[in-house]
């Protein structure tokens, strides 16, 4: 019960401060973060799932479904996240991340292969797919639905991000990780989703694009 | 568990220990209670106990967007659910974490005389402030026990809690701005947005004859204090009688309409089967659905937990809470065989239409071994809890009879 002592009183605490607020003075509160992550890849979709449905929620929304649904049922789910929600996923996009998550989410046991620990050895839907140009990227990748060049939407502006790294030389390296393997912090509290289907030259260009934006 | 479970579990544990308690100024920064958690009665029913900002461990349902549970413990700490253990439901993920009471507007717009934009200040002072005491229920709460099991978010029964607030009532605040001949209904709105432009955003709608019946409320308190930041700081919608998917929060934008508000969150999602039970033969789709509204008759006991033992030559006392929608809870029995005969509950005090009703009883268990509790409830209106399972395509407005298995010894 230690604990819940220690929480009780930090509850007190955050009681006492919240009953003398001086009346100009913002109320600010700060998110724990995420818990959970997508389960380990069993199909291609995993990539894709990890691109486009951190977009707007969490892992736990996923993690936390009854087991034992359907494919058919967990491509609906996601049909009804491109229709209904505007997800930024094609109709085979739907049928790949409902694949994924019926394979991980429904009850059959995890594949466990030769898998490293937060460095997933995913076979991206997109393995032999030319080089895409940047704008292509753009649009696969819905990069404009939380970026725009010249103002902050959910992420940074493509600028602002310019303007920050323009004095590093190793910016355009650095950028190019940051894409990779996403994350949050940098620019404020809202994740950025990792892109780990983008391949080393992919990712550079993007970045060069980010640094070209002056 | 594979070894990336394995693999997260260990990261979190880290994380757990290096978190410390700060709280600078006015920044609530989160506490994590120790790998602590709660089991629901349902498979995949395992949620961590996380505290937010301002709450104490709580469920978590999701974290973004924030999603938190009550424990169904704290329900028998008293009929007012205390505000740090108050369940949290946002739709969408994009809101402010710094909210400046002093900056904050309500908009009235749309079909007035004349359009306001109200600070607190001036909201505090279109009148005398009002009470009422209301439960504000999650329509989804206790999806979790569908059968069968249906997508969503998978709640037990704490995403409800029963509070005091304190406000000016939405009739005030429309009569300032004079509401025109032809007005159908008013839509509104809070600071949380979606991520992404295809997104709906949070938007719901009342029709006129309840938005100027005097009873929705526009709350800058709950139970005394100033709205908690996840329930709606600085002000909050109290619609009481109904599902809490129209208590919006963070209120910011109120517009008089001339039509029926066609956006997604009315037409689209919480839907019901448009019946009186508001369901259908498990797995069967509706023929037609309607906005899900009122509140269905519930009760519950508070004080036992799933698998409790209790003693056979005792008496055991029972106490727990029923509520409706408005129209008052008349009789609360209870059943130790399987429903086939029921037993007297004592109401207590009687905290408002929109309350919570406490009731007690005194039970006698007559044989050892596993033993079925179970507890109904019937209002004025003569409405009742069905006894057989109650379901409908998305898991809303759950109210069968709920049964508590307890160990006799």
């Amino acid at each position: 019960m230690k604990h819940s002592n220690l929480i009780q009183t930090a509850g007190m605490i955050a009681l006492c401060l919240l009953a003398t607020p001086s009346s100009s003075e913002p109320l600010t509160i700060k998110l724990p973060s995420e818990t959970i992550k997508l389960r380990p890849p069993n199909a291609p979709g995993y990539a894709l799932a990890l691109q486009k449905c951190s977009i707007c929620h969490s892992a736990d929304y996923i993690e936390y479904q009854p087991p034992g649904m359907t494919e058919a049922q967990w491509v609906a789910e996601v049909g009804k996240m491109q229709k209904a929600y505007g997800a930024p996923i094609t109709d085979d996009e739907v049928k790949l991340i409902g694949a994924y998550l019926a394979d991980s989410y429904s009850g059959k046991p995890a594949v466990i292969t030769a898998l490293q620990p937060n460095t997933p050895s995913v076979v991206p839907a997109t393995a032999t797919a030319p080089i895409a140009d940047v704008k292509t990227l753009l649009t696969q990748n819905a990069c404009l639905s939380c970026h725009a060049i010249d103002q902050k939407l959910v992420g940074p502006s493509y600028r602002d991000i310019a303007s920050r790294h323009k004095n590093d030389a190793k910016a355009l390296d650095k950028l190019a990780e940051f894409i990779g393997k996403g994350g949050s912090g940098r620019w404020g509290n809202s994740p950025m989703p990792p892109f780990p289907a983008l391949k080393p030259e992919e990712l550079k260009s993007l970045a060069g694009f980010v640094m070209g934006q002056k | 568990m594979n070894q990336q479970d394995q693999n997260n579990k260990i990261q979190r544990r880290q994380f757990l220990q290096t978190m410390g308690i700060a709280a600078a100024g006015l920044a609530f920064t989160p506490l994590r209670s120790q790998a602590d958690s709660e089991t629901l009665g349902f498979d995949n029913g395992t949620r961590e106990l996380i505290a937010y900002p301002q709450k104490r461990p709580l469920m978590l349902v999701t974290a973004r967007p924030p999603h938190l549970e009550t424990p169904f413990a704290a329900f028998k700490e008293g009929v007012l659910t205390p505000n740090d253990a108050f369940f949290v439901r946002y739709h969408l993920p994009n809101f402010p974490l710094s909210i400046d009471a002093d900056q904050h507007r309500l908009n009235v717009t749309g079909l007035v005389n004349k359009p306001l934009s109200l600070s607190l200040k001036e909201l505090k002072g279109l009148g005398n402030p009002v009470e009422v005491i209301a439960v504000n229920q999650c329509a989804g709460n206790s999806r979790g026990f569908a059968a069968p099991r249906v997508f969503g978010a998978q709640l037990g029964n704490g995403s409800m809690g029963n509070a005091r607030w304190t406000g000016i009532p939405l009739k005030t605040v429309l009569e300032q701005a004079g509401v025109k001949a032809g007005a159908k209904q008013v839509t509104v709105r809070g600071l949380d947005h979606p991520v992404l432009p295809a997104t709906p955003e949070f938007v719901k709608a009342l029709d006129i004859d309840l938005a100027l019946s005097g009873e929705p409320l526009i709350a800058w308190a709950m139970n005394g204090k100033d709205l908690p930041f996840l329930n709606g700081y600085p002000i909050k919608l109290i619609v009481p009688g109904y599902f809490g998917t129209y208590w919006i929060k963070h209120l910011s934008e109120i517009e008089v309409i001339d039509h029926s508000f066609e956006g997604f969150f009315m037409k689209n999602a919480y839907q019901v089967p448009d019946n009186d039970c508001l369901c259908v033969i498990a797995g069967v789709a509706p023929e037609k659905t309607r906005s899900i509204t009122q509140l269905k008759i519930r009760s519950f006991i508070t004080n036992l937990s799933e698998g409790q033992t209790v003693p056979l030559e005792n008496t055991v006392a029972l106490q727990g809470i029923a509520f409706d929608s408005g129209k008052g809870i008349s009789t609360v029995e209870f059943s130790d065989d399987g429903g086939r005969q029921w037993q007297a509950t004592s109401l207590g005090e009687d905290l408002g239409k929109y309350s919570f009703r406490e009731w007690r009883a005194t039970w006698k268990p007559q044989s050892k071994g596993k033993v079925a509790l179970q507890v109904r409830a019937r209002n004025r209106a003569g409405e009742e809890q069905p006894a057989t399972n109650m379901w409908n395509p998305g898991g809303y407005a759950r109210n069968t009879i709920e049964t508590l298995a307890v160990i006799v010894v």
